[in-house]
């Protein structure tokens, strides 16, 4: 949900409570008030009503207000002053009214009287009405217009900030951007525009000397591992050298291969993590790759008497063309790496996804621990164990996944775009 | 044949010159991007091979200095630079190969000789060696004017061979100049075998004596003796 919409539904949810209960009170305040005048008038009417009694026989009509009525009853025995509320039959309106009664005793010339003033209730209910729903309609009116103004000024004023998403949003390290904005009058937004844009020259320093530091350290490397191998070549060239020499100076020269390789293969691990490969992406064709790639292994395939069967359309991912080279080079040397001898592959190319299967033995362990570096299963000690692991990054950062499932006998991988 | 080689690495720059003047070439060192400038200019190269990452200079920069002054002499790139920029801007300015670091000797060896075939005149592009008579362009092979028939592989191990004659070659230096990267692919190097086997066969067919030896538990070698 919005902020701006947030906002609003508490701004609305809050107006609605205040409201209610504003006319809620306001109703009982203006009811309370208008009863007391009620009875104040009763008991006006009563005073009045008492001293005629007292002083003069006859009462004269207009003793009360229009609409009240007086009623004389002769008793034996006086009772309790009381107010009541009761409904009567109003023979002008041919119908029920509310009204309020004062009864109360008064004793002339030794005979008691009950006397009833009852005082029509009718008006006082509709000005009650009349004022509440006024002044409910005042303030409700005062409350929509104060949301309507304030939505319209966030939307105004929360611009600068959404702009700001904006470009955070589309924000690529890779590209050494540093984000600038233009000055906004809010102080907030200035300081976060502020923020964002050290935050980005800091990121785009960092990244370069991250980027830096991997090449120039795998550089360092790379230099002294290519003086042993030139040296190690140099010796195998001595005739002089006895035949267990010659094979212990073999075995150094592997390990020191080996080296090299594992330190090539993480220095593009590292690089393709830290989406160096992103700028150059495209949509890529993979069937002249895998085309090449079989080509480059028919000698391997054919030694191990595998059966390669492909189904593919000339469709492909988005990403740069050196990662899909590399993606499906490690899939399908993985894919006859762990092969049996006589086994099939299967290649299936077609839009959204790249399959390749492979017969093999069965994994013993949990599949998802392939994709984890220097993971190998079984002895294969030629491979670096950093096949998969640099297909499973090279799938994340372009935005594709690789799965794996076994298929009865078969292996299989497969990525989706 | 004379070489230049740009590196500022001591130890691998004396393996690689020791290499070199074996084979009969001159090959001359400039440890550093102004030596090596001022090298070019002065002498003639049939081959130049340059690091990229000099402690004075860019390696990229030599190559464009050869290329505008002295466009017939070949260029090898030899970086431990992997990226793939630096490749691709290699390869553009006009250098005719890009090797990374470590190599084998004997890959460089190869190349610098398919450089300079390429780059020499059309008569002396044969590879002769022995019986062996081979034209590059025609990736034709013969033994006393007998044509032979050669998969790729066996005829890319035939001229790597030769180039490399009267050497040790690791099997592993084998593995790599054919297969590339998807040499680690082979669990052990059994496989070279295969084709060294049906190499030696088909030329002994043809009536040539048995010029491969195997060095036990390292490799082979190919000779006249």
């Amino acid at each position: 949900m919005k902020l701006l919409e947030r906002i609003l539904r508490y701004q609305i949810i809050t107006s609605l409570c205040v409201l209610t209960l504003g006319a809620i009170l306001f109703y009982f305040s203006v009811d309370y008030l208008i009863d007391r005048e009620v009875n104040k008038e009763l008991m006006r009417s009563k005073a009045k009503v008492s001293w005629q009694m007292r002083h003069i026989s006859e009462l004269p009509v207009y003793i009360l207000q229009l609409g009240d009525s007086l009623q004389l009853d002769q008793v034996r025995y006086p009772g309790q002053m009381a107010l009541v509320e009761r409904k009567l039959f109003n023979e002008f309106e041919n119908e029920y009214q509310p009204y309020r009664q004062l009864i109360f005793y008064e004793r002339v010339e030794g005979i008691w009287y009950r006397v009833t003033i009852s005082k029509l209730l009718a008006q006082r209910r509709q000005l009650l009405e009349a004022v509440v729903m006024t002044v409910t309609f005042i303030v409700a009116l005062l409350l929509i217009s104060l949301l309507l103004l304030n939505s319209w000024l966030s939307r105004r004023l929360w611009r600068p900030f959404y702009k700001t998403l904006r470009a955070l949003d589309s924000y690529q390290v890779e590209k050494h951007e540093i984000l600038t904005f233009s000055k906004t009058h809010t102080v907030e937004f200035e300081q976060l525009n502020q923020s964002v844009t050290q935050f980005t020259d800091r990121l785009a320093a960092t990244y370069q000397n991250l980027k830096e530091f991997t090449e120039n350290a795998s550089h360092e490397i790379q230099t002294p591992l290519a003086v042993i191998s030139s040296k190690i070549e140099g010796l195998f060239q001595d005739e002089s050298l006895k035949e267990s020499q010659l094979v212990a100076l073999s075995e150094i020269s592997e390990a020191a291969n080996r080296l090299a390789r594992l330190n090539q293969a993480l220095l593009l691990l590292t690089k393709i993590e830290n989406r160096q490969f992103l700028a150059g992406t495209e949509p890529i064709n993979l069937v002249p790759i895998i085309n090449r790639k079989l080509r480059d292994l028919e000698d391997l395939i054919e030694q191990r008497q595998i059966t390669v069967k492909t189904e593919i359309e000339p469709t492909g991912p988005v990403m740069h063309p050196a990662l899909a080279e590399v993606l499906v080079n490690n899939l399908l040397t993985n894919a006859i790496r762990y092969n049996i001898n006589g086994g099939t592959i299967d290649i299936t190319l077609a839009p959204g996804r790249l399959t390749v299967g492979n017969t093999g033995t069965p994994i013993n362990s949990d599949p998802e621990l392939l994709f984890e570096r220097f993971r190998k299963e079984g002895t294969h000690s030629a491979s670096l164990g950093l096949g998969l692991a640099l297909a499973k990054t090279i799938c994340q950062v372009n935005g594709q996944t690789l799965t794996y499932k076994t298929d009865g006998p078969l292996h299989i991988l497969t990525v989706t775009w | 044949m004379k070489l230049l080689l740009i590196e500022d690495e001591k130890a691998l720059a004396t393996s690689i010159q020791n290499y070199f003047q074996r084979e009969n070439f001159v090959c001359e060192w400039a440890a550093d991007y102004r030596t090596a400038v001022d090298k070019i200019n002065i002498y003639r190269y049939d081959c130049v091979l340059i690091d990229l990452m000099l402690p004075d200079g860019d390696g990229l920069d030599a190559v464009r200095e050869l290329k505008r002054n002295f466009p017939d002499t070949g260029i090898i790139i030899i970086s431990a630079k992997n990226s793939l920029d630096d490749r691709i801007t290699g390869l553009n300015l006009g250098s005719d190969d890009y090797l990374t670091k470590p190599f084998h000797l004997s890959e460089l060896n190869a190349r610098v000789q398919a450089v300079i075939r390429r780059r020499s005149f059309q008569g002396s592009q044969q590879i002769r060696f022995g019986k062996i008579q081979i034209d590059p362009q025609e990736h034709l092979v013969q033994v006393d004017q007998q044509e032979i028939v050669l998969t790729r592989k066996e005829y890319d191990l035939l001229v790597y061979l030769i180039a490399n004659k009267n050497r040790v070659l690791t099997k592993e230096s084998i593995a790599e100049h054919l297969w590339g990267d998807d040499a680690d692919l082979m669990d052990n190097f059994d496989f070279i075998y295969t084709h060294i086997k049906n190499l030696r066969k088909k030329l002994m067919d043809k009536g040539c004596p048995d010029y491969l030896k195997s060095i036990y538990g390292v490799g082979y070698k190919f000779s006249e003796q």
